[in-house]
């Protein structure tokens, strides 16, 4: 067994997003309520979670884009800039500590006190562009993690998986010049899904030529197409990169019973994706990985998502 | 939705005793595939393509000496010899849908816009008639497509239409195809959002039929016997 965090922080409710926003505190409240029914959240290792320091959310956000979303959560109003985006006046600063509850977990493995670990966190991330909210998220919480890691930390190659059903356009387009940070995502395709990005020859930008990988599915698909791309596409790539730590993106909204997707993955075809990763974080990265939540709105599978995709990370199965 | 909106005003133009080696370093500069031909008063005459350039020039599998040779027969002839004279031309009040069922049934990359007495005003090529309906259509900003079987009846729209206004979504556009039932229609309402899961729910408990896209494409496809 391995030792596995799980940063999550009752404060990450405080982000109220109305009642009828699918992206809601209820999520948290449903992963957690399960895990510790099924005695799982015993077996983990708690991490802390604090809020993340500004300098770490400007490696990647405009200064300017940070003080507007800060203004618009403490004027009160309810949506920022998109109807998409639910705020309240506790908004950002949940959003700092979802940044800092990655953060704090990255050290944690960097510092060995775990092997890898879990964000339970929201606002989610992977749709939020340097200077542009989208799709419910508001700060990247995965790219600024991999910042962290090459400036803090001093990694040099940082891989993403990024098995979300909706593309992360926000985490492609931060990354997509840059060789040092390689982009996978798996992702419902763009023409029958949000956000409408994550192509198959969307493959990076000028040096980031080549870094940058999209597997697209077509609705109705679901194991089948997502067992042969992931063993087509993301695995050669990993191996040849080479990341020294890896960052996943752990959405599950491309459950069968989401409504959120068309693409039918089932509940052993996102084991079969957990599985990939970890076998590519052993042979890669040493084991070091941090993953991170971002969708999944079926309340009634969420829960047994997470715990499973967890399982795999700390060697329960 | 009118051409005056969409046509490019920056023009690039010929005079008819331009050579052809002019016009061709020209429109390769500004990267332009249909060069108008005005006279002196700026009236349409002609227009030359880039086709109109190749056909014109020596064919590169020629020996280079010859192509060459070939090359300063020609260069200097006056493009009003290689152009199209009296081209199909249109007036900035035509619509947008207007120039593109010309375009489509009359086969021509660009149309020269003019006004009334003739004078050239601007050109509506492909790409600006690309630009304008990727636009109208709204589909480079962020959404969801949804695809709907509805049976051909009054008021199906409207339904529709309400359904995503309660949900207080902006539609970003709506498009109307032929399905393989003579009696339905498929509608693609292209919503400028990320969630989708609670209008889809709301359209199937109010009896419509939603389906994958890619159902829709598959069904399109010719059947076999």
């Amino acid at each position: 067994m391995k030792r596995t965090g799980f940063a999550y922080d009752e404060r990450f409710l405080l982000h109220k997003t109305g009642r009828y926003h699918p992206e809601a505190s209820e999520r948290l409240e449903a992963i957690v309520g399960w895990m510790k029914t099924s005695g799982m959240l015993g077996k983990l290792t708690p991490i802390e979670v604090t809020r993340a320091n500004q300098r770490w959310i400007e490696a990647v956000h405009d200064i300017h884009y940070i003080m507007r979303f800060d203004e618009a959560c403490s004027s009160g109003i309810n949506e920022f800039e998109h109807p998409d985006n639910a705020i309240c006046r506790d908004t950002c600063e949940a959003a700092f500590l979802a940044v800092g509850a990655v953060l704090n977990a990255i050290d944690a493995v960097m510092k060995g006190t775990v092997d890898n670990a879990f964000c339970a966190v929201r606002p989610p991330g992977h749709h939020a562009e340097v200077d542009r909210a989208m799709g419910f998220c508001y700060f990247n919480n995965v790219a600024i993690g991999a910042r962290y890691l090459q400036k803090q930390h001093g990694i040099d190659r940082v891989g993403i998986i990024d098995f979300d059903v909706h593309h992360g356009n926000g985490t492609q387009h931060i990354f997509e010049h840059d060789p040092t940070v390689f982009y996978y995502s798996i992702h419902e395709h763009p023409s029958f899904a949000y956000p409408g990005t994550g192509r198959e020859f969307e493959t990076g930008l000028g040096e980031g030529e080549g870094f940058t990988v999209n597997s697209p599915v077509l609705p109705g698909r679901g194991d089948h197409d997502y067992k042969r791309l992931i063993m087509q596409d993301l695995v050669p790539a990993f191996k040849k990169f080479n990341p020294e730590f890896i960052l996943v993106s752990a959405g599950f909204d491309a459950h069968e019973s989401d409504m959120m997707s068309g693409t039918n993955l089932t509940t052993d075809g996102y084991d079969f994706i957990s599985e990939v990763v970890v076998n590519l974080v052993n042979r890669c990265s040493g084991g070091r990985v941090v993953s991170v939540l971002e969708g999944g709105y079926n309340l009634d599978v969420l829960p047994m998502l997470v715990e499973n995709h967890i399982r795999f990370l700390a060697e329960l199965r | 939705m009118f051409v005056s909106e969409r046509m490019s005003r920056n023009l690039i133009t010929a005079g008819p005793e331009m050579t052809i080696l002019e016009a061709k370093t020209l429109m390769s500069e500004k990267k332009i595939r249909h060069l108008p031909v005005i006279d002196q008063a700026g009236k349409l005459i002609g227009i030359v393509s880039d086709r109109d350039i190749r056909d014109a020039m020596p064919s590169i599998l020629l020996p280079k000496e010859d192509y060459d040779r070939n090359l300063a027969k020609v260069m200097d002839f006056p493009v009003q010899d290689i152009m199209s004279k009296n081209p199909l031309a249109i007036y900035a009040y035509y619509t947008i849908q207007d120039s593109l069922l010309v375009m489509q049934k009359r086969k021509v990359g660009a149309l020269p816009v003019i006004d009334e007495e003739g004078y050239l005003k601007g050109i509506l090529s492909t790409r600006d008639l690309l630009r304008a309906f990727v636009n109208v259509m709204n589909i480079d900003e962020p959404g969801t497509l949804l695809c709907i079987i509805v049976t051909e009846r009054q008021g199906q729209m409207k339904r529709i239409v309400d359904i995503i206004t309660e949900e207080k979504i902006s539609l970003g556009s709506v498009l109307v195809a032929r399905v393989w039932d003579k009696e339905k229609r498929a509608v693609f309402p292209y919503l400028l959002t990320n969630n989708v899961a609670k209008v889809k729910q709301k359209l199937i408990d109010s009896g419509f039929i939603l389906i994958d896209p890619m159902q829709w494409y598959l069904d399109q496809l010719p059947k076999r016997d």
